[in-house]
């Protein structure tokens, strides 16, 4: 029992990690630009095919293709921050309608450019950790971890330690104040999308040897960053990243002791009870909700 | 408005002679294309989604098929010969849009027959085949009841052929006594776990754990892998699982140290599994669908033509995109021209009775019966032997056809038991 709860950690782990990394991006565009992106879970397919040119055709280092992934993310997020968002600043709801759109256009050039097969992505490193036999990590998802961690961990350092983080900051609390105070709502937004839409890419890109890559895989990406924003509470980061590990952990564990398909409605019923007892969410705050 | 186009001459009698010549005008393509000797067919199933990999290599199949017997003289109905084309519409595995593809392809494209992958998208379709008669096939049997009297199941009797894997493997691996499965929980999961556990029990294999379902919107399977490894399981049986699933699936099995059996109804793309996990650990892997290059797809039962050159043609258009369904389609072709042709019709209520007559009709592998009576409630779908295959050494190799009628006479029973655990009879289903 022991082994299996060890091995268990290890799973919940992992999908703690790619969770966080794209629940953080989805948040930050949220809260400095008050759109819901529906096309994130779209970020992170595209985030996966970048490896699948790269590094599955080209032959190109892993980590150099999860790089330029990010960075072709991140710039996928500029244009739609030039394109989509900021003509319709004022409007979310026109903002939220045209991240649909461009959810369809990103899945129909995959489409278009890879066809609707899923790929296949040679393994990065076949190596395993095995602490015995029934305790394994894999050391391909290793690497999703500590990136996970780095990124974050960079990402805090720079909203928490930089001016442009905390022009950031300010921008998420009080658009209007922060103009006032001289901060530029444009590059802040475009900050924001780049960082948001980066963290999505990067998190397809790293996962990408390790799930199926096909077009419509955003789709079971989204519900769950959707999930485990509103149970962080919507526009907190903090938030978002203790949720995705709690959804992880809860998600993980019932799937291995229980069943997979009770292991989804547990997550949407502690979603539910989070909306019940705390509308908010655990660290979101009234005026953000 | 009105009175403008009045004055410039646009009276009763211009409108009536204008009508007619546009009336007849619409009408000559169709009878052009009669003429011409086309029968269209329909095609509807997912071009993409998910399920794409069991709906787009089937329309490649067709189009192969289609050029194959255009090159040979096309269809001959009566003293007529016809091309045969695909119009296919993709419905994405939705019953909605597999609805309106469905009303399409029927009143707007003229077809005379429409192939479909079946399952979920069956539902939507049901209430357009009662309406319009229109004779459909399906590759799961599972969507027949006796209220399906224009839908066949004439290439594939899925799930049933799975119990031809257990069987063999019970046969030829006495030693392998205990198993765990998972499956997705959709309507081609759930048949197919009842189908695969009357399999286990029938071979005296003990199920060490219930069956654990997942979600279809599933990505990550480490958890599902742990659990399953979790009883220590001589046999791993991954049930109906898409390939989106059985590959990660089978590497997660890699990672974690299985070294025991996987039994699947699938395999497709085998090679890129072996290439994430490797030779050895593949080595022995039990599925239901051969390559069509293998020696044993030249024996006298097999009724598929030229299956090596269709196969060798299919990988030269379509590198490394064989999989279960690229020749099944093309195979109920076969069936609905041999059908047609006797006939001498391709309307859908001759076709169906000249393709039933004398109850047995000629699958692509052996010679079968129209079945399904006890199970589907109407004896829609052609039944005989089934491949069990297995890698060996990186390849597939079809180990023996094995008979599904003769493991049904002994063991129906208990498939229809299991089936109705799962609520799969005909009568169960909603």
């Amino acid at each position: 029992m022991l082994e299996i709860l060890a091995q268990t950690g290890f799973n919940a782990l992992y999908a703690a990690s790619y969770i966080s990394l794209v629940a953080v991006g989805l948040v930050l565009i949220f809260g400095v630009m008050g759109v819901v992106n529906f096309a994130h879970g779209e970020l992170f397919m595209a985030g996966a095919y970048a490896v699948v040119a790269l590094y599955a055709d080209l032959h190109m280092p892993f980590l150099v293709a999860v790089g330029i992934g990010l960075a072709f993310v991140g710039l996928l997020g500029l244009l739609m921050e030039r394109a989509l968002f900021r003509p319709l600043r004022d409007n979310p709801l026109g903002g939220l309608v045209a991240s649909i759109g461009f959810l369809m256009i990103l899945q129909s050039l995959a489409v278009m450019g890879f066809g609707v097969r899923m790929e296949h992505i040679p393994p990065v490193t076949q190596d395993v950790i095995a602490f015995s036999e029934k305790v394994r990590l894999p050391v391909a998802r290793l690497y999703v971890i500590i990136a996970a961690v780095v990124l974050l961990s960079a990402l805090w350092f720079f909203l928490k330690r930089t001016r442009f983080g905390w022009a950031l900051r300010a921008s998420a609390q009080d658009p209007e104040a922060a103009a006032l105070q001289g901060i530029s709502i444009n590059q802040t937004a475009r900050i924001a999308m780049f960082i948001g839409a980066g963290l999505a890419g990067v998190a397809g890109a790293l996962t990408a040897p390790l799930v199926s890559v096909n077009p419509f895989m955003g789709h079971s990406v989204i519900i769950t960053a959707f999930i485990v924003i509103i149970v962080g509470g919507v526009g907190s980061l903090e938030g978002a990243i203790i949720a995705s590990v709690a959804y992880a952990f809860i998600h993980t564990v019932v799937t291995t002791f229980w069943d997979g398909v009770l292991a989804d409605i547990v997550g949407l019923m502690l979603m539910l009870i989070v909306l019940i007892v705390r509308p908010t969410g655990l660290m979101g705050s009234a005026d953000r909700a | 408005m009105f009175t403008k186009i009045h004055r410039a001459g646009f009276n009763r009698r211009f409108f009536l002679k204008t009508s007619a010549l546009g009336t007849i005008a619409a009408g000559l393509p169709r009878a052009a294309a009669a003429a011409g000797g086309t029968i269209k067919i329909g095609f509807l199933a997912p071009l993409t989604g998910p399920v794409a990999a069991w709906g787009k290599p089937g329309l490649d199949g067709c189009q192969i098929w289609a050029e194959r017997i255009n090159a040979a003289g096309g269809i001959k109905l009566g003293d007529e010969s016809f091309d045969v084309e695909f119009v296919s519409y993709d419905n994405e595995y939705d019953p909605a849009k597999a609805r309106t593809g469905a009303t399409k392809l029927i009143r707007e494209d003229g077809v005379s027959f429409i192939m479909m992958l079946g399952g979920d998208t069956w539902p939507g379709v049901q209430p357009v085949a009662e309406k319009t008669g229109m004779l459909f096939s399906t590759l799961l049997p599972s969507d027949l009841s006796p209220d399906t009297t224009t839908l066949i199941a004439p290439a594939e009797v899925h799930p049933i052929y799975n119990v031809t894997g257990v069987e063999w493997l019970a046969e030829n691996k006495p030693d392998l006594k205990t198993a765990v499965m998972c499956a997705q929980d959709d309507a081609l999961g759930l048949p197919s776990v009842a189908t695969y556990l009357a399999a286990f029990e029938a071979a005296g294999i003990e199920m060490l754990d219930e069956p654990l379902l997942f979600d279809p919107a599933t990505t990550d399977f480490a958890p599902v892998v742990t659990r399953l490894l979790a009883k220590n399981p001589q046999i791993v049986c991954l049930d109906t699982c898409y390939s989106d699933y059985v590959h990660p699936i089978a590497e997660q099995l890699f990672q974690q140290g299985f070294k025991g059996q996987i039994i699947s109804c699938t395999a497709d793309f085998y090679d890129q599994m072996i290439a994430k996990t490797s030779k050895e650990f593949m080595e022995g892997f039990i599925f239901q669908f051969p390559d069509f290059d293998d020696p044993a797809m030249n024996a006298d039962n097999v009724n598929f033509d030229d299956p090596n050159g269709f196969y060798a043609e299919y990988n030269k258009r379509h590198p490394g995109e064989w999989g279960a369904v690229s020749w099944e389609y093309a195979s109920i072709m076969d069936l609905w021209k041999a059908g047609a042709e006797k006939a001498g019709s391709a309307e859908p209520e001759a076709v169906l009775a000249a393709m039933q007559e004398g109850g047995k009709g000629k699958h692509a592998f052996g010679d079968a019966d129209w079945w399904g009576e006890e199970l589907f409630g109407i004896s829609n779908a052609l039944v005989g032997a089934w491949p069990v295959v297995a890698i060996e050494d990186g390849k597939a190799v079809i180990k023996e056809f094995r008979s599904i009628p003769d493991w049904y006479t002994k063991h129906g029973e208990l498939l229809r038991k299991h089936m109705s655990d799962y609520g799969q009879m005909f009568d169960q289903r909603g």
